[in-house]
């Protein structure tokens, strides 16, 4: 099955909120919505000797996704031909029973960090697609020449990323930018990291040298 | 381009269509999809859509971008992926573009204000162009009339629309010296001057794009062809490119240490770049001139400096005349010493011991390599020269650096000493380093001495026009034995009014060539000179130097022609020596970015200028409290760049693809106005005085505009177009006399659109090596052909004005105001700290610790806005909705702070003081102005509390409250003195620094206490709402298109009156 998801660098990552401005732009997700967050994992020990780093976070595309067990209109789905995790805001009832499924949201998916998110407007919960819309057959490799191209298109998050931290793609398929980049830092000794939650098995992963900061997953 | 013509109407059927109308019907998110709503409400993204490559504006870089238009308006921004250092990305700034542009705070047509000032009574009138222009000239014209030419004055920066050329020279084409800018003392202007002082090359600004050297190679279209990054290790002083250059400088830093380059950073914040290095020295704000001062103490203790280059690059052997302060020449202490043949006479001859012989000695200039058969110039020495105690360069360097030992230096900079000595190894351990210095120094007392120091550093090191530095040059190298040596010309940026006008010494040239160069321009004898060049405009623009506001104390300032901008307010809150009673702004938000705004509202509204004229694109703090007149300026989206600009070796367009209501090009209403009044006063030149000469404009020989008239401006759209189509319609197969339209038609889809320099012909190294026509090395633009560590210009500068004024001069500073003996010190020195928190053993160093104010605070920028900009644009507010004070846990739980608290901060700008007179602390040198320092009142923010700053220790970043004048507000205020942290900031007393009278942003002392959100601030996310891109606005496509429809015409600015206005 295609594990299509994010990996992150957080060697790269400066913490700008880029990602969060370029998704509400691509998805016009209105003031108070958000479909992915940066998390600043802040220093723990002494001034001076202190160490961060930020996670970027949205949603986490589970292997065993209990959003989907949860949702009772089967709003939540996966995407048949990629398997990506979807919301059909369609078929929402704005019941908010997949928010405390989600081992990433806040109850009532409206406190930062919430990768779901409840749209008081609009009532219904949503959350980060990879852009799907863009990116549902792409190997997440960019295409330079034209950035549109479907076979190679990337979230416009991943794009823009002022660190060029973000990368995208199917962890199934080795040729895939997100698995070059995973191999890459794997080869290099570079510590891949996931934000653990019991039996959710997320596929986003994060890299993290120790020489940067520890590993405290999402911090306090 | 799609000229279709946005109307109301397609504009919410756009929005329905994306699902992106909200609750109140009149915001949109993003317009920027077509059709669907399959979970992410997208579909195909191309359809009717066109890009036109172009260079984003959101900060002072410039990042390659495709913008997209559909149906005339921008519905997309993404970064460029040829674009060399930001490699694709582009941060939050450039995205929030388009919700600048589609403000509802745009500026659309011209506004007369109709009620009184002050943003309560706030209300606008819309006038046609030419009724604007002609009031502006009007009253122009009839203040000169009857005060005089150097009643006018204008004043430029604070982030958008910049108009620097404009500004500048605005005011001289009427007759007045008077123009400042919130940057310049306060923002680059030391560092790049001091490069020029000390070399004439690039100075270490990574935000200016002077180091440009550590971000080559990093593409790969750059690395196919073979260019190498060569930069593997970086010292980051006091700059975060991470932050202030998110997307090109940060994304450039991000691949410099992915690929292993090592780096230091000093900054009191542990910003990303300090979370992100190899080395962390957080120093306290203000001292970081101890910290520099020892890393040269172990460095000339050690010898870790490159031999060759400090003996024979540098003027560091050179012996220094005690009694001049100024190096020893051979000719004039040696009696009978003979010049060598082959020495040319613009290339003295100075004195060193020689290490061989122990003796004093001659030291030509030379190929070192010639030179060393002859002396061995000894760095740390002292002799007997005339009978005077000498000592060289270097030895004045490590006398002073005496006290600063790596413990006083830990101690004083609140830095751990073997963090310090670990920097200075991993420094100087490389083969090739560079030192990259931030904004910080020039905010402080310290804006001289710290880019002295940090260019000297780099000097003494060798790190210097070689591959991987930071101080290196672009650009073709000379031919061998071809180019005369080189010299620099002063006055205005690269010396440019210097050039036309004359003014000035051409340092490196003999004063022979100079005093002919004057000669030619007072006699008229020299055919090929401009119609502007001649005896009485030079007369006259020397005239403007010697009376601009602050040269008595601060004449770095000369090098970018601006005035000191405290004793601008000074001689509008005294009128002494002159009153300048009307202003034209030319950008940004004043309020927002002059320190101690309080001073200056309190200056403007207490009987200030008569009249207030502005061109801005927004409506900020400055416009709604005291502007009388706003022309509206494009912005960037819809503005075609004047010239190329670009990144590394690539050259990007920047064409306006959309226009919106009346505006126009920044550089339209300088030379519009200025054209109009000078129409007005020509027929007055027998009663316009000059300035303070007393003489009429008839007496003078002149008339107006003077000289050149307005830099940079023009007449309309169509001559920027020029500049862009001659640029880049090579790449385009357009022919010479193309046109806008031409150009939008062959730019479209075209991302191969723009300009790349061949590596070889960009990437250069040795310039100073290079046989020059003389047959020596060409060496470097000072008098002394080698790099002054030793700043010998400082010297002569503070005494007489040199080379500025040439061939006048101006007399000494106040010896008050120099820290070398009454002069410019010609080192990195410390200078008294005046508000310093209280340090173990801080000795003269400090001024006597204030109770009062405990904590140090320093400010720095934040990833969401750049200058005063953007506070307006929804989807930066909703996540920076304040400027988040950073403070330590310990001393948050000292002062009862938690978290998320609201705080009031407080320094001596909100409580007033009594300073002692003769202390050397007075307000002004001048003596003329009431000692109370009390200006505004506290200003309050969110703490953010976490082990990101030292205990004691307090940053925020400057900011305006746009929302505060919101017709939703029942009680209007500007917006610029609740959250504003340059309330605070110390520019009403006189610790400016000496050479650039820069004042104090950074590195003063405040208290804190918990407090309560302002009623008038915005924070919940929601709350923004109206600063969403509304369909109250129309936007016409062409420029200055009135079109026959009043309801399309209507001004998008509606800020009634709360009450009292009109």
């Amino acid at each position: 099955m295609p594990k299509r998801t994010l990996v992150i660098d957080l060697d790269r990552c400066s913490g700008c909120d880029s990602c969060v401005v370029a998704c509400k732009f691509e998805n016009n997700i209105g003031l108070g919505n958000y479909w992915n967050h940066v998390k600043p994992v802040n220093p723990v020990g002494t001034h001076p000797n202190i160490d961060m780093y930020w996670v970027p976070l949205q949603c986490q595309q589970c292997e065993n996704s209990p959003c989907i067990t949860a949702c009772p209109t089967g709003a939540s789905y996966r995407d048949p031909d990629n398997n990506v995790v979807l919301i059909n805001k369609e078929e929402c009832i704005g019941c908010k029973t997949c928010l405390p499924a989600c081992p990433y949201s806040s109850p009532e998916g409206n406190v930062r960090p919430s990768v779901r998110w409840f749209n008081v407007e609009e009532n219904v919960t949503e959350k980060c697609t990879l852009c799907n819309h863009l990116t549902a057959a792409s190997d997440g490799v960019e295409n330079t020449e034209d950035t549109t191209d479907p076979a190679h298109a990337v979230p416009p998050c991943v794009h823009n990323c002022s660190c060029g931290a973000r990368s995208y793609g199917d962890l199934e398929d080795p040729d895939s930018k997100a698995s070059q980049v995973l191999a890459r830092a794997e080869a290099d000794g570079r510590k891949v990291c996931m934000i653990e939650a019991e039996g959710v098995m997320p596929a986003a992963r994060y890299i993290l040298s120790e020489s940067i900061a520890a590993w405290r997953g999402l911090g306090d | 381009m799609q000229e279709a013509t946005l109307t109301r109407r397609s504009f919410v059927k756009a929005a329905t269509i994306a699902g992106a109308v909200l609750a109140g019907g009149s915001a949109l998110t993003g317009c920027l999809q077509q059709g669907g709503s399959d979970g992410g409400g997208g579909g195909t993204q191309v359809g009717g859509r066109v890009f036109y490559n172009s260079i984003c504006h959101g900060c002072i870089q410039a990042c390659p971008c495709k913008v997209y238009v559909e149906d005339g308006v921008v519905v997309k921004i993404e970064g460029h992926p040829d674009a060399p250092t930001n490699l694709g990305s582009l941060c939050l700034k450039g995205l929030n573009q388009i919700h600048t542009c589609y403000s509802p705070r745009r500026v659309l047509y011209p506004l007369r204000r109709t009620g009184a000032r002050g943003a309560a009574t706030a209300a606008w009138e819309r006038i046609s162009w030419d009724e604007a222009v002609e009031l502006a000239a009007v009253k122009i014209a009839e203040t000169i009339e009857k005060y005089g030419t150097y009643a006018f004055f204008c004043s430029v920066g604070g982030g958008g629309a910049y108009s620097f050329m404009q500004a500048m020279t605005t005011p001289m084409a009427l007759g007045s010296p008077t123009v400042f800018e919130p940057g310049c003392a306060q923002c680059y202007l030391p560092r790049i001057t001091e490069a020029a002082y000390m070399y004439g090359g690039a100075d270490q600004s990574i935000a200016d794009c002077a180091v440009l050297e550590p971000f080559k190679g990093l593409a790969p279209l750059e690395e196919a062809k073979g260019v190498t990054q060569d930069t593997k290790v970086l010292v980051l002083w006091a700059a975060q490119p991470s932050v202030s250059q998110t997307a090109q400088s940060g994304r450039g830093m991000a691949e410099l240490r992915a690929r292993g380059c090592k780096t230091i950073v000093v900054d009191p914040n542990f910003s990303p770049d300090a979370v992100k290095a190899t080395i962390h020295l957080p120093v306290r704000p203000g001292s970081d001139a101890a910290l520099i001062l020892s890393w040269y103490r172990v460095i000339l203790d050690e010898k870790l400096y490159d031999e060759e280059f400090i003996k024979f690059w540098t003027n560091m052997p050179f012996l220094i005349n005690p009694g001049t302060k100024l190096p020893w020449l051979a000719a004039e202490a040696i009696e009978g010493y003979t010049i060598p043949a082959d020495m040319p006479e613009d290339t003295p001859v100075y004195l060193c011991v020689d290490e061989n012989t122990g003796q004093v000695a001659p030291l030509p200039f030379g190929d070192p390599a010639k030179v060393k058969a002859t002396v061995n110039p000894q760095v740390l020495a002292t002799a007997t020269v005339n009978g005077a105690e000498s000592k060289s360069a270097a030895q004045i360097y490590r006398d002073e650096a005496e006290p600063w030992t790596l413990a006083r230096a830990a101690e004083f900079c609140w830095v751990p000493e073997d963090r310090i000595r670990a920097a200075i190894d991993l420094y100087t351990g490389a083969e090739v380093a560079g030192i990259a210095n931030g904004v910080a120094s020039d905010m402080e007392e310290t804006a001289s001495q710290v880019p002295v120091g940090l260019m000297g550093l780099d000097m003494i090191m060798g790190y210097i026009n070689k591959p991987g530095a930071t101080m290196t040059q672009n650009g073709p190298l000379p031919a061998e034995g071809e180019a005369p040596r080189p010299t620099m010309f002063w006055n205005g940026f690269g010396g440019m009014f210097g050039q036309m006008y004359g003014i000035g010494y051409e340092v490196g040239a003999t004063k022979e060539a100079n005093e002919a160069r004057i000669k030619a321009i007072e006699d008229g004898t020299n055919p090929e000179a401009p119609p502007f060049q001649n005896g009485p405009t030079l007369f006259a623009m020397n005239q403007l130097l010697l009376d601009r506001l602050g040269m008595k104390n601060h004449r770095g300032l000369y090098n970018w022609c601006h005035s000191h901008i405290p004793s601008v307010r000074e001689a509008i809150e005294t009128g002494e020596p002159f009153k300048p009673r009307v202003w034209f702004d030319m950008s940004g938000n004043k309020f927002a970015v002059l320190g101690s705004a309080g001073a200056w509202y309190n200056a403007i509204m207490n009987d200030g200028p008569e009249f207030i004229i502005c061109q801005y694109p927004m409506i900020t703090s400055f416009q709604i409290e005291v502007a009388d007149l706003i022309f509206p300026l494009e912005e960037w989206l819809e503005a075609t760049g004047a010239s190329e600009f670009g990144q590394l070796n690539y050259g990007f367009p920047s064409p306006g693809v959309i226009h919106l209501g009346e505006t126009v090009p920044n550089s339209v209403p300088p030379k519009r106005v200025v054209d109009a009044a000078s129409v007005l006063l020509n027929e007055k030149l027998d009663s316009v005085t000059f300035g303070a000469t007393g003489k009429s404009m008839t007496e003078m020989e002149l008339q107006f505009p003077l000289g050149l008239g307005v830099m940079g401006g023009i007449n309309s759209e169509e001559e920027v177009w020029a500049t862009q189509i001659a640029a880049y319609g090579g790449v385009l197969g357009l022919d010479e006399g193309a046109t806008r339209e031409d150009y939008l038609e062959a730019a479209k889809n075209r991302a191969d659109a723009y300009n790349v320099t061949p590596p070889d012909q960009y990437w250069t190294y040795g310039q100073h090596l290079v046989t020059a026509n003389d047959g020596l090395p060409m060496g470097f633009a000072t008098e002394s052909r080698k790099c002054e560590v030793y700043n010998t210009l400082h010297i002569k500068l503070s005494r007489t004005g040199w080379p500025y004024c040439y061939p006048r001069e101006l007399g000494p500073i106040d010896p008050r105001a120099g820290t070398w003996g009454g002069d410019y010190s010609p080192i990195c020195n410390v200078p008294v700290q005046k508000e310093v928190p209280e340090i173990a053993n801080g000795g003269d160093f400090v001024a006597p610790y204030d109770p009062e104010f405990p904590l140090a605070i320093t400010s720095g920028r934040v990833y969401y806005f750049h200058h005063g900009t953007m506070r307006h644009a929804p989807f930066a507010r909703e996540l920076y909705p304040a400027p988040f004070v950073r403070i330590n846990p310990a001393t948050a739980a000292q002062y009862g702070i938690a978290d998320g608290d609201w705080v009031e901060i407080s320094s001596r700008r909100t409580q007033g003081s009594e300073y002692v007179k003769g202390t050397g602390l007075e307000l002004s040198y001048s003596g003329t102005k009431e000692q109370n320092t009390k200006t505004a009142e506290p200003i309050r923010t969110i703490a953010y509390v976490a082990e990101v700053v030292a205990p004691g220790v307090l940053w925020m970043e400057r900011f305006w409250n746009p929302e505060c004048f919101d017709s939703s507000q029942p009680n209007k205020t500007g917006g610029w003195q609740e959250c504003n942290v340059n309330v605070i900031t110390n520019a009403i007393d006189c610790n400016f620094n000496e050479v650039f009278g820069s004042y104090t942003n950074r590195g003063f002392t405040v208290n804190i206490k918990k407090s309560e959100r302002p009623a008038n601030v915005w924070i919940e996310p929601r709350e923004f709402e109206p600063f969403m891109p509304t369909t109250a606005n129309e936007y016409v496509a062409d420029i200055g298109v009135a079109r026959d429809n009043k309801e399309l015409l209507t001004p998008i600015v509606e800020f009634a009156a709360t009450e009292g206005g009109a």
